[in-house]
């Protein structure tokens, strides 16, 4: 048992893995903390207490930026570096260029936290770092790829794992998304402001081409990448169809970054943009189930694994949200629809079903499927597991009603007219009727804190468990240790 | 494919194997999903045939679809589907059912239009909203105003005037409220003085020689105070200065306060520091003539109107 664990260590760089593991959960806390903080803000502004640097405005960035890129980012650094080298067969290339995408990730998640909080933003929206942050990103995600490519062809295995297909798209995709948004030119070499080099309609367009790939390649496809390892892996079975994986694959890839647009209906955006937008939206529907069924279909026959195992419950949770959340997707895509959802609660509500429901569910069951593992220890409580995840099961059905019931309020309010072709609700009386659904959506955010903090207790006791039985290992077996260290 | 139906039953794997125990079925596509993403391919070029969709060139595939509209000039045209013609053909509708109203309201004078049930009805129908969307933000849903920023309007304490001219030419031009500081012309003990007077009307049981003190002050050259707010204290509308004799207060918090020592210094506050903070900005440019008159009766009725 010994000489496995320390060969194992030796086989793959599981200490940048570890490393991930700890800031996604550290992330979480923050950026969920923030969450819950600014919907509370929202449901009684006196909490921004006339402080700039936590007024909603400022905090919602730094809410965003701190689950996206540094829970999920972290999040995905540690899972495809996991699973690229158990995949390949092979160690990380690079152990120093890995490190740097770890420091340099993390400092950037820190720093735009912060500039955000000092005032400083782009403007736009899950990309307001300034430009000395977006260059640090850029070389940073330069490093990931470079990191992963090797990985990939040092490979021991002839065949690439399709998990592998997904994470390389994701990093492709980010690398190109990141680039063109931010092509900027600041207005002094010392200074954080700069102006975007697009304008007007190409601005908003380029904008949301990356502001919805971000969500197709970033919190899609890179976290379909963790379902095909982690499902397959706990559920103990194949995968349901290969031929599946490869058509939902590049139909996803495809489709998705045509579909930016539907952001900016009944827009000064061209009439055939918006019909483009829409259609490749609808068009996108299947694909993006193609992943829901491969994943679920897994499972099938061994359904009886959800009764006893709460890792597998959020893995397949977290697949139920995404089908949800991906039907839903093409639906306020439609430009009838849209005209009632958009500039509504209603899209809120539907990004979190994606980014609560989807991707973070999706995390919680691969990091604990995958902390032990990397501490060569069993997981601290099973029964802490299965409270998170009632609890964050709660919390978003809890925060996505809110919202679903306040958005179409809303939506209808403003578009209500009396028989004189008069409007008969002002804005005021709108957010007066969502107050309500306003504090509803705080209630199921704390929901959703609670579980994570109740996981973050879980991790710690996990390593500090798995230190101390190394530690009596080492203990016990020193020839051994003196035999591997030579 | 009648020979999936063998490997349906008896799954393959691909035979590639990773990390130990990861493998992958050869299952084909199942078919409700190939149907139904065709059907979302015919939906989506359907979708292309009837609206605007592919750019060629300098132009792009109209579509099929058409919308009749009357534009500005009451020309009726009819072009292939597009959101200008369709925000143009439903705000005229909108605008055409409004516009006898409007008429006339503009030909209507300002005591007749709430005699007239009908008129009245879409004068409160409209104010409504133009109300809340404009108004509230200062002074209130409902007008009630609020302390320390804008007056309330369902009194009859006026700044300006509650007559229908006077409330039609403060919304079309705006007000700016000022009064002087007066930290270096008078000492705490005539502040205090003046305080005294100012409360002895709202019956604060103040020191009376104070107070008398005050009046002697109010009405003399040193503080001129009735320069602007007029010899019996009650304001003047021509520039807006305050009635003091009604216990109706805007900047100087008197109700808020508990003891007549904080009643004093929050009107010594106003009297120190003096006020510039009494700004209603103009509508003219932002509403249209026909609003504003209809706000202006809206406004009038909401209270104590003159």
């Amino acid at each position: 048992m010994a000489t496995e664990v320390i060969g194992s260590t030796e086989q793959y760089n599981f200490e940048i893995v570890k490393k991930f593991s700890i800031m996604a959960v550290v992330w979480g806390l923050i950026g969920m903390s923030i969450g819950v903080y600014i919907a509370s803000e929202l449901a009684w502004p006196m909490l921004n207490m006339d402080i700039p640097y936590i007024t909603f405005s400022r905090f919602r960035p730094a809410h965003t930026t701190s689950v996206i890129f540094g829970f999920g980012g972290s999040a995905l650094f540690a899972t495809s570096y996991y699973i690229v080298q158990r995949t390949c067969q092979a160690r990380l290339f690079g152990d120093g260029l890995a490190t740097f995408t770890f420091w340099g990730w993390q400092a950037a998640i820190f720093l735009a936290d912060i500039s955000y909080m000092l005032g400083y933003t782009q403007s736009r929206e899950y990309a307001e770092m300034e430009w000395p942050i977006d260059i640090l990103i850029e070389v940073v995600w330069l490093s990931y790829l470079a990191v992963y490519v090797g990985t990939i062809m040092k490979r021991k295995q002839p065949h690439i794992y399709v998990a592998n297909w997904f994470f390389l798209a994701f990093i492709l995709a980010t690398a190109l998304l990141h680039t063109f948004n931010n092509l900027a030119v600041p207005i002094s070499m010392f200074s954080m402001k700069s102006y975007s080099l697009f304008a007007g309609t190409q601005d908003a367009m380029t904008q949301w081409w990356y502001g919805h790939n971000a969500v197709g390649f970033f919190l899609t496809a890179a976290f379909l990448g963790m379902m095909y390892y982690f499902v397959p892996k706990q559920a103990g079975r194949p995968i349901f169809s290969y031929r599946l994986s490869i058509i939902h694959f590049w139909a996803l890839v495809f489709l998705y970054m045509w579909v930016g647009a539907h952001h900016l209906h009944w827009t000064a955006l061209p009439d055939w943009t918006s019909t483009l937008a829409a259609t490749f939206s609808i068009m996108l529907l299947l694909p993006s189930w193609g992943g829901m069924i491969n994943g679920i279909l897994t499972l099938s026959g061994a359904w009886d694994k959800l009764r006893t195992d709460p890792v597998m419950r959020f893995l397949i949770v977290a697949l139920s949200f995404y089908g949800m959340a991906t039907f839903e997707g093409p639906l306020m895509a439609l430009k009838d629809v849209n005209a009632l959802s958009h500039y509504t609660d209603w899209t809120v509500g539907h990004v979190h079903s994606g980014a609560l429901g989807w991707v973070a569910m999706i995390t919680f069951g691969s990091m604990y499927h995958m902390i032990p593992r990397l501490w060569n220890t069993k997981i601290w409580s099973e029964k802490l597991i299965g409270t998170h995840f009632w609890l964050a099961t709660i919390g978003v059905l809890l925060y996505i009603t809110a919202m679903w019931i306040s958005g179409i309020t809303a939506g209808l309010m403003w578009r209500a007219y009396d028989q004189y072709g008069n409007l008969q609700y002002s804005f005021v009386d709108s957010v007066a009727a969502i107050h309500p659904l306003y504090v509803m959506r705080a209630v199921g955010g704390a929901f959703f804190l609670t579980g994570m903090v109740l996981m973050a207790i879980n991790v710690f006791m996990t390593i500090r468990q798995g230190d101390r039985e190394a530690a009596r290992l080492r203990a016990t077996s020193p020839t051994k240790m003196t035999a591997a260290s030579a | 494919m009648s020979q999936d139906k063998k490997t349906r039953q008896a799954p393959q794997t691909t035979g590639h194997v990773w990390d130990g125990d990861l493998q992958e079925y050869n299952n084909p596509v199942p078919d409700w999903w190939l149907i139904a993403f065709y059907i979302s391919i015919a939906a989506a070029v359907g979708y292309w045939l009837v609206f605007p969709a592919w750019p060629i060139g300098g132009t792009y595939t109209k579509g099929f679809d058409t919308i009749t509209y009357v534009n500005d000039k009451g020309v009726t045209k009819t072009t292939h589907w597009n959101t200008r013609a369709l925000f143009l053909k439903k705000t005229n509708e909108a605008v055409a059912a409004q516009k006898p109203y409007y008429t006339k309201i503009a030909n209507t004078p300002f005591e007749q239009i709430a005699k007239d049930p009908d008129l009245n009805s879409f004068v409160i129908s409209a104010g409504k909203a133009l109300f809340s969307d404009n108004c509230a933000p200062c002074h209130q849903q409902g007008g009630g105003g609020k302390m320390g920023l804008a007056p309330n309007l369902t009194d009859d304490d006026w700044l300006y005037g509650g007559h229908f001219t006077q409330i039609q030419q403060t919304i079309t031009n705006g007000r700016h409220g000022y009064m002087p500081p007066f930290k270096t012309v008078l000492n705490d003990t005539q502040m205090t003085e003046l305080a005294d007077y100012v409360l002895s009307f709202s019956k604060v049981p103040v020191n009376p020689a104070s107070a008398q003190a005050g009046n002697a002050l109010f009405h003399s050259e040193t503080a001129a105070c009735y320069y602007c707010h007029g010899a019996d204290a009650k304001g003047r509308t021509v520039i807006g200065s305050k009635n003091l004799t009604d216990n109706i207060w805007l900047w100087a918090n008197v109700p808020a306060a508990q003891t007549v020592a904080d009643k004093e210094n929050v009107i010594k506050n106003v009297i120190y520091h003096g006020l510039d903070k009494g700004v209603m900005p103009a509508w003219k440019d932002r509403l249209s003539a026909d609003q504003i008159k209809l706000l202006t009766v809206y406004e009038h009725d909401l209270g104590g109107g003159q």
